[in-house]
């Protein structure tokens, strides 16, 4: 069976590395990025299927990292991750296309739920 | 920043600096800011003791022998947690209340939030603060960091006459009059005379919001 590739984009490397760790033993192929510079390069070359992409980052924000992943391939799937509760992000990254949206810290469980679902939508837009 | 410390040194200038927000806004920025970042190690922590759980389980039960102890103690750690995560969200709502002078308030989610920040005030008379809220918002228009400046002197003024019981925190409307009920179980009709009839909380019965009011 065909496995998951994500994308988590954060400039938390300790969270991020350790989610990762996560979600390999979960069966899933997981790149990780801590800019929005370095996530658009492995959009480019990986092509991952579901991306999950921290708002508040240096640099490229979350949402204009969400656009350029859009402009390059509509078809993956981003789940916005933010540390605060508040929905604005939340509704101003779902018009620009994201799929869902989390707040941290995130349940294991529920990312997963997501996970599948991006995942399910991808295969469906092939 | 030279230029400051020269000036300041000098005494002959006095230094301004030009900026557009008061000190309120700025402390409510800076503690926001935090908030953020505390959330960021309870991640990371969360994360960690998830990934511990997770090499548990992969492992059978007789090649560990103290498995059960660890996966408790990992749910204290979880708990724990999830303690942080509610006290972070608290403090950054209260952080942005000076964000607006004015503002729409649901006072169910004002209290609800001011019970947990005042909890433990009130933990230390061995109080327990409890709310029941309104089934449907009750929306004021008031200054959110004076409306918990009020709120909370009353709720000051009532712990320092009394000692354990429950104080409960009861939003409500009566008659068009939307008010804070306040009641404190173990109160007696002498510390009620004492309260009642004092200054502070004589003005804070004339808050432009509604009242609050004390009962046994």
């Amino acid at each position: 069976m065909e496995e998951l590739n994500v994308l988590l984009v954060d400039d938390e490397q300790e969270f991020v590395t350790t989610l990762a760790e996560r979600l390999e033993i979960r069966n899933m192929n997981v790149s990780v990025a801590m800019d929005g510079e370095t996530a658009l390069g492995i959009v480019e070359n990986e092509s991952p299927q579901v991306i999950v992409l921290d708002v508040m980052m240096p640099g490229l924000n979350g949402l204009d990292v969400l656009e350029r992943i859009k402009s390059i391939d509509p078809k993956i799937q981003v789940i916005l991750l933010s540390g605060h509760g508040s929905t604005k992000d939340g509704i101003k990254g779902l018009k620009l296309g994201a799929f869902d949206f989390l707040i941290k810290p995130i349940d294991i469980d529920e990312l997963i739920i997501k996970l599948n679902e991006g995942w399910k939508k991808y295969c469906e837009s092939q | 920043m030279n230029l400051l410390l020269n000036s300041m040194k000098d005494g002959k200038n006095t230094v301004k600096v030009n900026n557009n927000i008061n000190e309120l806004t700025f402390f409510g920025k800076i503690t926001a800011s935090m908030t953020h970042e505390i959330k960021n190690v309870l991640a990371i922590i969360q994360e960690s003791s998830g990934l511990l759980e997770d090499i548990l389980d992969m492992s059978e039960s007789n090649e560990f022998t103290h498995k059960d102890r660890f996966i408790s103690t990992l749910g204290r750690i979880q708990t724990q947690i999830q303690r942080g995560i509610d006290i972070t969200s608290n403090l950054n709502s209260f952080a942005h209340s000076p964000d607006n002078a004015l503002a729409k308030i649901d006072l169910n989610e004002l209290v609800q939030n001011l019970s947990l920040l005042a909890s433990r005030f009130a933990r230390l008379k061995r109080v327990s603060l409890v709310t029941e809220l309104s089934d449907t918002p009750l929306i004021v228009q008031a200054n959110s960091v004076q409306l918990q400046m009020d709120i909370f002197s009353a709720l000051e003024m009532l712990l320092q006459h009394i000692e354990n019981g429950t104080i409960k925190m009861i939003p409500g409307k009566h008659e068009d009059q939307i008010l804070l009920h306040l009641h404190y179980d173990l109160l007696t009709t002498d510390q009620f005379n004492i309260i009642s009839t004092s200054d502070q909380w004589q003005n804070l019965t004339h808050c432009d919001w509604g009242r609050i009011k004390l009962t046994c």
